[in-house]
């Protein structure tokens, strides 16, 4: 079953950014680098709110939420969207983050269930095959 | 232990690229011919002499060096404090401030859209107080500070604290020294900003400028950036473009406001120092010479002053990598050396942990301490413009000139720079500037070290490494972020309601006049009128929403105004 849908529909990451991080470099070199490999992408743009990410990660159907921020606040982010989300009661997106992230930063999100955590310089191909990986999932 | 056949590779490490990082194509070597074109009179000059190409004072840095600068901010007030108090005693000579993401943005710390990145990037300078406690001990009047914001309207309202505290303290505030970005463009096409729509950015912008033309001569109120453009893909030649294009069109809109160019006096760009070692050495020599053009020809300039061009520069963030970081003191130390070598007036170099987190004190110092081993040690400033007559360089400088002049024209033909942000024509260049750079890196005609080349097999770092990735300055923790919301929440409680209000609503009446608000806004932040405040009153006066995130509503004292 998992397989037709594969054929049938194509994967739909959703890129996003939350609160006043300047910084998008990274989220729209994602957005092209995942684009190319054929996934769908959705990006939120700066500036939003958490409860709007995750509002468009339902109404956008998106397989992957993947969180950008470079103020090293990528914890809080990740909690305040997994809140929103849970109103929602959907708990069955997997998430992932990519951006400006500590040691500590990823022990706390793998803490909520947040797995791929991509610092800066991770190979594009490396979290092309993680979202492949959650997809199949 | 390793045995057997050892693979052995005479050429390893070869080049890859024969073009500059801009993508110019180059010849193995240049000579006289390829320079045969140029008068020295009229294309090169001395240093001192139009159109200043080799720097614009005679004697360059024997007469003063470069200012040494940074970003200096930390999360607190206290902490960014204590850490200019360090650095001043360790040569630092100019002053960039900043705040934290959501104040560039344009909203206090109690908007529900500060707090995930609160204290990030910075102290949260809503009001005067926090100022005041962050440049506790600085002397007014002596020391030369850069606002280096994001949001135009942090430019309109840190300049008016600085010149509130002045005031404050009855002193004359033609001393003030510095200059603040204040790009119109850059704003929108980098950041995005939030706080006003581009039309009142074009009109701040210019506020704060003639305010500034006629009560602090000594601060430049407008330096055209290239630094975070370039960061977001721009080449060389864009960057440098834009930055042209920029000064030209808020000079014209300054001529129909009664100020001209000699009035005006020199400019200031920001730019940016990249890793492209010559390339980067050209823009900055040619960034003069164009703009010295553009004054005489366009503006009409009569004196030199008015022809000279001031380059701030800040050395390129994302050439610095989060593998092997001890990597990151070599380029470092090039792009310092390239500014020197290009006759730069500031340097802010980035910090060698840049790209793990927020600079260290350690790597700040390692930055200073850099710029006094070229100076003293390697002699490098003794003479001006040592690279002078180089058949490269002034090749490369004269064919940047001819590229720049044709990207200036194409932004001429489309109408002019904020056309060309407003159609999102600016957007799309630096996309595509962007996706080159991605292509070439990932097929390999842009290496990296340490990064797509030259990778260490086990990917194992050793103690330096490790040690550079472990003081990386931390991110501020929740518990900083609540007490901060609590004592904006305290602050805002305890002003004087009634002196607030009448300031206030001079605010809002000029700015629905079309006056100009730098006064306006100076009173008001003395009144305790906070950063968010202001940005919504000034949005409410042109006839918008007070909260540029649509979440929250106006507090009482404004609601009462708007409704009088």
């Amino acid at each position: 079953m998992k397989g037709i849908m594969k054929e049938t529909r194509k994967s739909r990451v959703l890129i996003a950014k939350v609160g006043c991080d300047i910084h998008e470099r990274g989220a729209l070199t994602m957005l092209t680098a995942l684009s190319n490999a054929g996934i769908e992408v959705i990006y939120t743009g700066r500036y939003q709110t958490p409860e709007a990410v995750a509002s468009a990660a339902v109404s956008e159907d998106v397989d992957v939420i993947a969180l950008s921020d470079h103020t090293g606040s990528l914890p809080i982010i990740a909690e305040q969207v997994i809140t929103e989300l849970k109103k929602l009661d959907v708990t069955d997106i997997p998430m992932i983050a990519g951006g400006l992230l500590a040691p500590d930063d990823i022990k706390a999100l793998e803490k909520m269930g947040v797995k791929g955590n991509c610092g800066p310089g991770t190979p594009i191909e490396v979290i092309i095959d993680l979202i492949d990986e959650l997809v199949k999932h | 232990m390793e045995t057997g056949e050892i693979k052995f590779d005479r050429l390893a490490g070869h080049m890859v690229r024969t073009a500059t990082q801009s993508g110019i194509e180059l010849k193995t070597a240049y000579g006289p011919d390829d320079i045969s074109h140029l008068s020295y009179e009229e294309d090169i000059g001395d240093p001192g002499d139009p159109p200043f190409l080799r720097g614009i004072y005679p004697e360059m840095y024997r007469d003063r060096l470069w200012l040494k600068s940074f970003i200096v901010s930390y999360a607190t007030a206290q902490e960014t404090n204590q850490a200019f108090r360090e650095y001043i005693a360790n040569g630092m000579t100019d002053l960039r401030l900043l705040c934290d993401l959501p104040t560039q943005a344009g909203i206090d710390p109690d908007h529900p859209s500060a707090w995930n990145s609160m204290m990030c990037g910075g102290v949260a300078t809503y009001a005067l107080p926090v100022y005041e406690e962050m440049l506790d001990g600085l002397p007014l009047g002596e020391a030369v500070f850069e606002l280096a914001h994001a949001g135009m309207s942090s430019f309109i309202y840190f300049y008016g604290l600085l010149v509130a505290m002045m005031e404050n303290r009855g002193m004359d505030i033609e001393r003030l020294r510095g200059n603040s970005i204040n790009d119109p463009i850059r704003t929108k096409l980098v950041y995005g900003c939030p706080d006003f729509p581009t039309q009142t950015d074009r009109r701040i912008c210019l506020d704060h400028i003639e305010f500034s033309v006629r009560n602090t001569p000594n601060w430049r109120p407008v330096a055209p950036n290239g630094v975070d453009p370039c960061q977001g893909g721009m080449d060389a030649i864009k960057e440098l473009g834009g930055c042209l294009a920029v000064a030209t069109a808020v000079m014209d809109d300054l001529g129909k406001r009664g100020i001209g160019i000699d009035e005006y006096g020199p400019m200031v760009f920001s730019l940016d120092a990249e890793s492209d070692f010559f390339e980067t050495i050209a823009k900055f020599r040619l960034a003069r010479k164009m703009w010295a053009g553009i004054a005489r020809e366009r503006f009409g300039a009569k004196t030199n002053r008015a022809m000279q061009l001031k380059i701030g520069i800040r050395t390129s963030g994302l050439s610095l990598t989060h593998q092997k970081p001890l990597n990151n003191a070599a380029r470092v130390t090039l792009q310092i050396l390239s500014c020197v070598l290009g006759g730069v007036n500031s340097l802010d170099a980035s910090s060698i942990d840049e790209a793990v987190g927020l600079p260290s004190p350690e790597a700040r110092l390692f930055n200073l301490d850099a710029q006094h081993i070229i100076t003293h040690e390697a002699n490098v400033p003794l003479v001006a413009d040592p690279l002078g007559g180089s058949y490269y360089l002034e090749w490369l400088t004269s064919k940047m000139e001819s590229d720049i002049n044709a990207y200036l024209d194409e932004i001429d033909s489309l109408g002019g720079i904020f056309e060309c942000l407003e159609s999102g024509w600016l957007n799309q260049v630096m996309e595509s500037c962007r996706a080159k750079v991605q292509r070439e890196r990932t097929e390999g005609d842009r290496l990296i070290v340490g990064v797509n080349a030259f990778r260490s097999e086990d990917d194992e770092e050793g103690p330096i490494n490790e040690a550079i990735r472990d003081v990386a300055y931390k991110t501020p923790s929740v518990a900083m972020r609540e007490e901060r919301v609590r004592e904006v929440k305290r602050f805002k409680a305890g002003r004087d309601m009634q002196r607030l209000k009448t300031l206030t609503k001079d605010l809002l009446r000029i700015t629905r006049e079309g006056g100009n608000v730098q006064r306006a806004v100076i009173e008001a932040a003395k009144a305790g009128l906070t950063l968010g405040e202001c940005v919504g009153v000034i949005r409410l006066g042109y006839g918008i929403e007070y909260d540029p995130f649509e979440q929250i509503g106006m507090p009482d004292f404004i609601r009462e105004l708007v409704e009088e």
